[in-house]
C-alpha cells in the first residue's frame, strides 16, 4: 500500500499534471454542473434492443475531466476494486489524450468499455469521489469517462493489440469464458503462455453475453476484446464442458500445465414456494441465455415464446432489472419488478432503475411472492403476492423485510421470472476430487487465488458466490500473476 | 400380561409416553438411544422460522452494507431456509430408517406465512404426524386477542390442506377463554392437541440489576396447568390430546392419564433425570396399575376428567375462597 501511495504521489507530481492543475480554479472546476448521459428516448428504446446510453461527445468528456480536482489523496482509487489509476486517465482526457486515457485504464482493467458500463460506479469510484463525500455534489463521472476512452480508442481503430511475449510452449487453461477467465487468459497470453479458453456455451463472455442484454452491453464491444484476444494468440473452444467433455485430468494428459477455473454461478436459486414448478416460472438465467443466445423471443423458434402480456420479475438486482426490461421490449404489458424491500435496499445499479422507471416497468416494492396459480395445463395464471413492512436493520445496517399478516393479494401473471440470485456451477467442484469447497459450493483460495490443488487456480463468481466484472476480472490478473511465478519457478528455469 | 399401548393421533403408541420436542430429539444418536430406553414416540426438534430468520441476520452481520447489499445475497434467507429443511427432511429419513416408533415433526409457527408449505416436505420426508408448535407472543400488544386466536386456526386449516398425516397443535395457555380456544381448534380438522407449548421467560438478577436468562426446565409442579385442561376438555373435544409441561414422574403420568390425557409428553425430566427415567416411570405406572387391578391404559383412561365426576366444578374453581381461609387457618 505504502508503495502504491509513493507511485501515486511521483505520477502526480509530473508537470503535465501540474500545469493542468493551475489552469482551472478549483472554485471553477467545482462550479461545473456534471454532464449527462445521452441516451435513446425511452419510448422509443422500449421498443428496441439497441444500447440505451449513448456516450458522451469529446467536448463534454473533457468538460466532465475539468471537474476532477486532482486530489492529493485520490480516494476514488479506494473505491476501485483493482485500483484503476483514475486521476491519471482522467486528466489524460482533460487533456484531450484520449488514447493515453485508455492505456491507464488498461493498465489495470482489461475491459474498461465493458466496467464504463455496468461497474456499479455509484457504490464505488463514485461513492468515494470528493465531491460525494465532502462537497455534498454529484460525484466526477468516472464511469461515464471510463466508457468514452475504451470507446474512443476502440473506434479510433488505433487501438493495438498488447505486445506479447516469447511463446514459452507451456500449455496453461480456463474453465469457463467470463470476464474471470478473460483478464487471467490476456495476462497469461501476455506472459507467453499458449492458453485455451473452454467454454461449455457457444458463445464466448459468460454473463456478459448471456445475461447482460445488447441494450446495456452490446455484443460488439465484447466481441471486439474477444478478437483482440484471438490475435494475441488465446485459442477458444465451445460447447466443451470440463468434466464432461474432458475432465481436468484428461487434460493434465493432454500437456496442461496449470488451470484456472472462472466457471461463475450460473445454478439458478428458487424461493422453493408452491407452484415454482408451473410453466412459465422461469429462472432468469434461464429467460435471459434463451433471449440472449438463443433468440427465443423471435416468432417461429423452436424454444418456447417468452414474451408474456402479464410478466412479473422477482427481485431487486440487476439481473431482475435486465429481465423486466427485456420483458417490456419483448411486448409485456405489464412488466412488474416484485421486490420485497424498499427501492432504496435494491442492489441493482440505480441507472438501471432510473432506466426501468422511464420505460414504464411497474415497481411493486415491499411485495413477495408466496404461492403461484396454475391452470390445468400447468400453466401459470396468477400470483398470489404478501405485503411486506421493513424491520429492524440487521448487524450490516440494511432493514430486512417482515411479511404483514392476512395481506395477501392475487394478481395474474403469464410469465414469471424468478431473479432471486444464482448459486456456483457445482460440475467442477464435483468433478476434481480434493477441491476444497465451501458449504455453499464456492472454491476455496488463498490470496492468490490457488485452490487446495496447486495447479488448480479460481476466480470470480465460483470464489466469490456473487461479484461484479471488475472484482471478477480482478481476480483473473491476481491468479495470472501468481501462476505464473509458479510456472516460471518450476518449468523455465530448468 | 398389561396393556400400556395407547391411541393418539390415529397412531398406536406401546405406551403413553413420547419424547417432547426437545434438544434430545434433534439428532439421530439421541432418538435411538430414547427408542431403546422405552420410548413409544419422538417430537423432532423443531424447525423454526424464526431461528432461520435469526440465523441468517448472523452471517449478514460480518458484512457492511455494500456486501450486504450485493445480489447473490439479497435472498440468501431462502437458502437458509432450504438449506435447515433439506436438513430436517434427512433427520426425518434417517430417523425413520433406524427406529421403528412414530417419528412426529414438529414446525414452529409465527406467522401464518408460506412456512406452511413446507409440511408437506416433512410428510413426503417419511414423517408419521406434524406437530405445529404455535408460538405467537401474548405480549405483542399491536394484536388482539382474536387476531391470536384467528392466525392459529389460519395456520391449522393452511397446513391441513398442504398435508395428509395426522396433525396436531401445541398450543400456549394464554387465552382469555381457554376451553373455547381449546373446543375451536378441536373443531378443525386437526387430529390433536398438545396442552400445552412452554414460553421461558426471562429472569432479573438483582446483584447485576439486569435481565438475566430463566431456568429452561419445569419442575415437578407445574403439571397441574395441563392436568386441570386435560380434565376439562379431555371428555368435550374428539380429538387427541397429549399432555405436556411438569409431567416429571409416574405419578404426574398416571394423573394426566385419569384427566384423560391420550399420551404424555416429557423433556425436563430427561435431561434432569436421564434416559433411565422413561423405564423409570413406565415400570412404576405397571406396579401402580397392577396395584390397582387395572390391565389395560383404557380401563382407567379419563376416570377423573370433567364428564365422570361428581362434581366437576372443582376442576373449574379458580379463585381460592373458603379453601384459601381454611388452609390459612389450618397452618396457623
Ligand atoms: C443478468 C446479470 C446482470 C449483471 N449485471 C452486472 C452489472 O451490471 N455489473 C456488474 O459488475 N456485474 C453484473 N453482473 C454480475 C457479473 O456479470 C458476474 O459477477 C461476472 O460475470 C462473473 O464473472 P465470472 O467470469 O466469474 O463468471 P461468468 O461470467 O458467469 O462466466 C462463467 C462461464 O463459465 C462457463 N462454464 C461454467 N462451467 C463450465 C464448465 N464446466 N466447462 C466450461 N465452461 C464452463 C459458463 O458457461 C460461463 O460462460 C450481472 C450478472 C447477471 C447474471
Ligand atoms: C432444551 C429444550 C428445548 C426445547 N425445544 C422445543 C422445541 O424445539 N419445540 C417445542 O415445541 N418445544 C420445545 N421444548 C419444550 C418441550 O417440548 C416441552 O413442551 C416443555 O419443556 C415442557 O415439558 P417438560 O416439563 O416435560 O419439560 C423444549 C424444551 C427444552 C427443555
Amino acid at each position: 500500500m505504502e508503495n502504491i501511495l509513493e507511485y501515486l504521489k511521483e505520477e502526480r507530481a509530473q508537470a503535465w499534471r501540474d500545469e493542468l492543475r493551475k489552469k482551472i480554479k478549483s472554485k471553477d472546476r467545482t462550479a461545473i454542473v456534471r454532464v449527462k448521459m445521452h441516451e435513446q428516448d425511452h419510448d422509443i428504446r422500449s421498443r428496441n434492443n439497441l444500447e440505451v446510453n449513448l456516450g458522451l461527445k469529446k467536448e463534454e468528456a473533457v468538460i466532465e475531466a475539468q471537474r476532477c480536482l486532482d486530489c492529493v489523496t485520490p480516494t476514488c482509487i479506494k473505491g476501485c476494486p483493482v485500483n484503476i489509476n483514475i486521476p491519471k486517465f482522467v486528466k489524460k482526457i482533460e487533456k484531450e489524450d484520449f488514447l493515453g486515457a485508455a492505456k491507464v485504464l488498461k493498465e489495470t482493467n482489461s475491459l474498461p468499455a465493458v466496467c464504463g458500463r455496468v461497474c456499479p460506479q455509484e457504490k464505488q469510484c463514485e461513492q468515494e469521489c470528493f465531491y460525494t463525500q465532502k462537497l455534498k455534489l454529484a460525484p466526477v463521472a468516472i464511469g461515464y469517462l471510463e466508457r468514452f476512452a475504451a470507446d474512443f480508442e476502440r473506434e479510433s481503430g488505433m487501438s493495438s493489440t498488447p505486445d506479447v511475449a516469447e511463446n514459452n510452449g507451456i500449455k496453461v487453461a480456463s474453465i469457463g469464458s467470463g470476464p474471470a477467465a478473460l483478464a487471467w487468459a490476456s495476462d497469461m497470453a501476455r506472459f507467453g503462455y499458449k492458453v485455451t479458453v473452454f467454454e461449455a456455451l457457444h458463445e464466448i463472455g459468460g454473463v456478459l453475453k448471456y445475461g447482460i442484454p445488447e441494450f446495456r452491453l452490446p455484443n460488439k464491444i465484447v466481441d471486439f476484446e474477444i478478437d483482440n484476444m484471438k490475435k494475441m494468440g488465446i485459442e477458444f473452444r465451445t460447447n466443451f464442458i470440463v468434466g464432461k467433455t474432458m475432465t481436468i485430468d484428461d487434460l493434465r494428459e493432454a500437456g496442461y500445465k496449470a488451470f484456472f477455473v472462472g466457471s461463475g454461478a450460473g445454478l439458478p436459486r428458487f424461493m422453493n414456494i408452491p407452484g415454482e414448478n408451473a410453466i412459465g416460472v422461469f429462472s432468469a438465467n434461464e429467460y435471459l441465455t434463451r433471449i440472449n443466445l438463443m433468440n427465443a423471443a423471435k416468432i417461429n423458434f423452436d424454444t418456447p415464446v417468452l414474451s408474456g402480456l402479464n410478466v412479473a420479475i422477482i427481485g431487486g438486482g440487476n439481473t431482475a432489472m435486465d429481465s423486466v426490461r427485456t420483458a417490456k421490449r419483448l411486448g409485456a404489458e405489464h412488466a412488474m419488478i416484485i421486490y420485497r424491500r424498499s427501492e432504496e435496499e435494491m442492489p441493482a445499479r440505480i441507472e438501471e432503475v432510473k432506466h426501468a422507471k422511464e420505460e414504464g416497468i411497474e415497481f411493486l416494492n415491499l411485495n413477495n411472492p408466496v404461492e403461484y396459480k396454475f391452470d390445468k395445463n400447468g400453466k401459470v395464471t396468477s400470483m398470489i403476492l404478501q405485503k411486506m413492512v421493513l424491520g429492524e436493520p440487521d448487524a450490516s445496517g440494511r432493514r430486512s423485510p417482515v411479511p404483514l399478516e392476512n395481506s395477501e393479494y392475487e394478481i395474474p401473471v403469464d410469465t414469471v421470472v424468478v431473479a432471486v440470485g444464482t448459486s456456483p456451477n457445482p460440475l467442477i467442484p464435483a468433478s476434481v476430487s480434493g477441491l476444497k469447497t465451501t458449504r455453499w459450493g464456492t472454491i476455496v483460495v488463498n490470496e492468490d487465488m490457488q485452490s487446495s490443488i496447486e495447479d488448480i487456480y479460481a476466480g470470480g463468481d465460483i470464489v466469490r458466490g456473487g461479484a461484479t466484472v471488475i472484482l471478477a476480472m480482478g481476480d483473473g490478473r491476481t491468479a495470472a500473476a501468481a501462476m505464473h511465478k509458479n510456472l516460471a519457478k518450476k518449468l523455465l528455469t530448468k | 400380561m398389561l396393556d400400556l399401548t395407547t391411541r393418539y393421533l390415529g397412531l398406536t403408541l406401546k405406551n403413553p409416553l413420547i419424547a417432547a420436542s426437545s434438544g434430545y430429539t434433534s439428532n439421530l444418536e439421541h432418538i435411538t438411544q430414547l427408542e431403546q430406553n422405552g420410548i413409544a414416540a419422538v417430537v423432532l426438534k423443531s424447525i423454526f422460522e424464526e431461528e432461520i430468520i435469526n440465523q441468517f441476520h448472523e452471517s449478514m452481520g460480518g458484512l457492511d452494507k455494500f456486501h450486504s447489499n450485493m445480489e447473490y445475497l439479497d435472498y440468501y434467507d431462502y437458502e437458509l431456509k432450504n438449506e435447515n429443511i433439506n436438513n430436517y427432511v434427512q433427520l426425518i429419513r434417517n430417523a425413520k430408517a433406524k427406529v421403528s416408533i412414530p417419528i412426529i415433526a414438529s414446525i414452529n409457527c409465527v406467522s401464518n406465512s408460506e412456512w406452511t408449505f413446507f409440511a408437506k416436505k416433512l410428510q413426503e420426508a417419511g414423517a408419521d404426524a406434524l406437530e405445529l408448535n404455535i408460538f405467537i407472543m401474548p405480549s405483542d400488544q399491536t394484536k388482539t386477542g382474536e387476531q391470536i386466536e384467528n392466525t392459529y386456526i389460519d395456520i391449522i386449516n393452511r397446513v391441513r390442506k398442504e398435508v395428509k398425516i395426522p396433525v396436531s397443535v401445541k398450543m400456549s395457555s394464554y387465552f382469555s377463554n381457554l376451553s373455547a380456544m381449546i373446543q375451536r381448534i378441536s373443531e378443525t380438522k386437526i387430529d390433536g392437541i398438545v396442552l400445552f407449548n412452554r414460553f421461558i421467560s426471562a429472569d432479573f438478577d438483582i446483584d447485576k440489576i439486569a435481565v438475566s436468562p430463566s431456568y429452561v426446565f419445569s419442575n415437578d409442579k407445574e403439571y397441574s396447568l395441563p392436568l386441570r385442561w386435560t380434565a376439562i376438555m379431555s371428555s368435550k373435544i374428539k380429538c387427541s390430546i397429549a399432555a405436556s409441561n411438569g409431567i416429571h414422574d409416574s405419578e404426574a403420568l398416571i394423573k394426566l392419564l385419569l384427566a384423560g390425557a391420550d399420551a404424555v409428553q416429557i423433556a425436563s425430566t430427561i435431561y434432569l433425570n436421564g434416559m433411565g427415567q422413561i423405564d423409570f416411570m413406565l415400570k412404576n405406572l405397571e406396579d401402580w396399575m397392577q396395584s390397582k387391578n387395572y390391565t389395560s391404559i383404557s380401563h382407567f383412561k379419563g376416570a377423573l376428567s370433567y364428564n365422570n365426576l361428581k362434581n366437576p366444578a372443582e376442576l373449574e374453581r379458580v379463585q381460592f375462597m373458603r379453601y384459601f381461609s381454611d388452609h390459612a387457618i389450618d397452618n396457623k
